[in-house]
């Protein structure tokens, strides 16, 4: 028996990262060990392939039962492709908090995780090899996804310029989802602890979010005077009638060839038609409002509600043409049609004329996922820090029912 | 007894390594709760000796290596590990330090060489400077023909194997190992020791808890006895000898034996329910034992055997774990002591 022949020297390797006492580990190195360390014991193990699969048939029947309904419908591709990414933001919600919840509270219980603590990785790179480890395996699934994607992109209708936000808005989802989950995961004692406590932070956000809001209208509840709406020069209103119901010109004769005449009239209608150009009227009438202009923000950080906000929508040809419409773009448009408020709620308030606006002009709101993407920032990146806290050894106060090793 | 020992409440270790080397810990003290795991431990463990660490289950073995390991903070006291503070300093003391814990953690789907290789790139060490000492690592604890087989599959020993050459990967100065001989077959646990006993000829400070102190009679320069979360006693191996110890002395004839102790006027004991004529007697030395034997000998006994009742190390552990759970002997700070 011989022992060691080489010899470490501290300051050969390392290159930036923390160079505090003299030890060589560098931030990346350090964490990108830990990322394969995890990586490679989930990609040996028969149950991740498993989980692949199911995924990629469901999401493939999801796709196939949608394609079958529209039969070969044109302008479904957009539809479609929406649904998918819905889907695959809908289950990958599910599956994160479940990839990264266990990582930490696992090795704790497997006794590995002192040992992880007894090398020269700081708990910085404990967190961030595992949460990148956690994230690329959730994105496995966005990949087992892509043949639906391209197979949506085949109708040849889907507005290419929404693909990639909305891809990469279901990516970044996907990582905060992992980042809550390894947080809570390095706080807390017990697997099951961990796990339970992700899905409920995951679940604040996707359905507590629309809970919250639902509540709330309770309180931006309010009043308005509404009075009706009048068109001054719609043609119809020019015209008069005899007691038998017959339209009658200027001196009371009646027209000859009736319906030559109120084809005359609706032509001039549709011509002079402006859904602007009306006046409200003086008799007001009570009726409730809700002033969700002040309450849409607890929508923002939904998930669904960032994804779907981020991305740009195709432009239509008219107002009121919902054709094509997939189930993200309903969302924005819906966020957005809240953040309008009362204003939008009705045409005419306090005998004021309102300003009509199309639903799916976007003008006039501001993008809700701003605010949405930085309140879950600030929510993953807090619980990080307090896990990574949890993390520091020496470590002075263990946690209740804790053990190092 | 009228034997002398040092013994702890508080104070400074009679003899310090020199500073910068070895592992000194003055005055510990850690609770989990209201459980005082640690009360007052003081402990030295010097460069080129393999020291024991012993104690009943519950004293804080543990406990005392978790903190000088650096994973834990003491409450109060200080540690240095070749000269430096774990608390201030973690991680130079970890690039010097390598640990075994009592706990098994592999990870299952790696191989065996993999975890060692990964580890290695975790103290710094370049992909190709790992996988070579991997390699190395697992000829020394002979898991060479298990290099590609993924850790699930290795036995509770080959684990325990695993597991030091894990403490071993950074090629520490100090080597704090937690029951290593644990799950180790016979073989496994001479190799141990030959290992051990080889780090410490290369002047490294290895620090062994263990249960099996027969086995740390051979390896242990050092003993540091602790029961009830204190330091009680410390101790050379080879003093041990001079200090007392049981001997048992068996007969042919049981009665010839014991009147020729009387006459030699000397205490003893005839443990029950052995078969045997055996009687076991306290002596001072072991030139004390010898004369004894002579003067048995000469009175006509029919010695059939005549050896220590036990380990040395057993010898010195019964008397510091039975010294401290007596209530008399453990000065407590609301006392003043007697005079």
């Amino acid at each position: 028996m011989s022992t060691s022949t080489t010899t470490r020297r501290p300051d050969d390797e390392g290159r930036g990262g923390e160079r505090r006492s003299g030890s060589a580990l560098g931030f990346w190195a350090g964490a990108g060990t830990v990322f394969q360390l995890e990586s490679r014991q989930r990609m040996r193990s028969r149950g991740w392939y498993v989980m692949l699969a199911v995924w990629f048939v469901v999401t493939a029947l999801v796709a196939g039962l949608a394609a079958w309904t529209a039969g070969s419908e044109e302008g479904f591709g957009q539809v479609m492709f929406e649904l998918v990414i819905g889907f695959v933001l809908f289950f990958g919600l599910l599956v994160a908090p479940a990839l990264s919840a266990n990582t930490i509270t696992g090795d704790r219980a497997g006794g590995t995780l002192a040992i992880l603590q007894n090398t020269l990785l700081t708990p910085g790179q404990i967190l961030c090899g595992k949460w990148l480890a956690a994230w690329v395996s959730s994105l496995a699934f966005l990949l087992v996804s892509v043949p639906m994607i391209i197979w949506a992109m085949t109708y040849g209708d889907v507005y290419l310029p929404a693909v990639p936000v909305l891809v990469l808005l279901t990516a970044v989802e996907l990582g905060i989802a992992c980042a809550i989950g390894v947080g809570i995961s390095a706080r807390s004692a017990r697997p099951l602890f961990a796990i339970v406590a992700s899905y409920l932070v995951v679940a604040l956000l996707g359905l507590g979010t629309v809970i919250i809001y639902g509540l709330s209208f309770q309180l931006v509840k309010g009043t308005a005077m509404a009075s009706e709406q009048i068109w001054p020069d719609d043609p119809w209103d020019d015209v008069q009638y005899n007691d038998q119901g017959e339209a009658v010109d200027a001196h009371g004769e009646v027209i000859e060839d009736q319906e030559a005449y109120f084809a005359e009239i609706e032509e001039k209608a549709v011509m002079n038609y402006d859904g602007q150009d009306f006046t409200c009227g003086k008799s007001l009438s009570r009726i409730t409002v809700y002033h969700t202009e002040r309450n849409t923000w607890l929508l923002a950080a939904n998930p669904f509600v960032v994804v779907a906000d981020a991305a740009p929508v195709k432009p239509r040809a008219a107002a009121d043409d919902y054709y094509g419409e997939g189930p993200m773009e309903a969302v924005s448009s819906i966020v957005r049609q809240s953040q309008r408020g009362a204003a939008a709620m009705d045409p005419c308030l306090d005998g004021v004329k309102q300003p009509v606006v199309d639903e799916t002009d976007l003008a006039g709101t501001a993008p809700l996922w701003p605010l949405g993407l930085g309140v879950q920032v600030v929510l993953a990146a807090g619980l990080l820090e307090s896990g990574r806290r949890r993390l520091r050894t020496p470590v002075k106060k263990l946690a209740r029912g804790s053990r190092l090793a | 007894m009228g034997i002398q020992e040092t013994q702890y409440d508080g104070g400074a270790p009679a003899r310090t390594p020199e500073a910068g080397t070895g592992v000194v810990a003055i005055g510990l003290a850690r609770s989990f709760g209201t459980v005082r795991a640690v009360e007052a431990m003081d402990f030295t463990a010097r460069p080129g000796e393999v020291t024991a660490l012993i104690g009943p289950n519950g004293s804080g073995k543990t406990t005392l290596l978790l903190m000088l390991s650096s994973l834990l903070a003491p409450d109060s006291g200080s540690i240095s590990i070749c000269g430096i503070n774990p608390v201030d300093d973690p991680r130079a003391a970890r690039a010097r330090l390598g640990w075994m814990p009592d706990t098994l953690g592999v990870w299952e789907e790696l191989t065996v060489h993999e975890i060692l290789a990964m580890m290695g790139r975790l103290y710094g060490a370049s992909k190709a400077d790992a996988a070579a000492r991997a390699h190395e690592l697992l000829k020394l604890v002979k898991l060479d023909e298990f290099a590609s087989r993924p850790a699930r599959v290795l036995s509770r020993g080959q684990q325990q194997k695993l597991s030091l050459a894990r403490a071993l990967v950074n090629d520490p100065q100090v080597l704090l190992l937690d029951e290593p001989a644990s799950g180790l077959d016979p073989g496994a646990r001479i190799e141990l020791r030959t290992l051990l006993r080889e780090l410490a000829g290369r002047g490294r400070t290895v620090v062994v808890s263990s249960h099996v102190l027969a086995e740390l009679d051979e390896m242990a320069d050092r003993a540091v006895f602790v029961a009830a979360g204190r330091t009680v006693s410390e101790q050379r191996v080879d003093d041990a000898g001079t200090r007392g110890r049981r001997y048992a002395i068996e007969a042919l004839d049981r009665e010839a034996l014991t009147d020729a102790l009387e006459h030699a006027g000397i205490e003893f004991t005839l443990p029950a329910g052995t078969r045997r004529a055996a009687a076991v007697v306290l002596l001072g030395s072991e030139a004390e034992a010898a004369a004894l034997l002579r003067q048995l000998v000469a009175a006509g006994v029919a010695v059939v055997a005549f050896a220590p009742a036990a380990g040395i190390l057993e010898e010195s552990y019964l008397r510091a774990v039975t010294t401290s759970s007596d209530p008399s002997t453990r000065p407590t700070p609301a006392e003043e002591p007697r005079p």
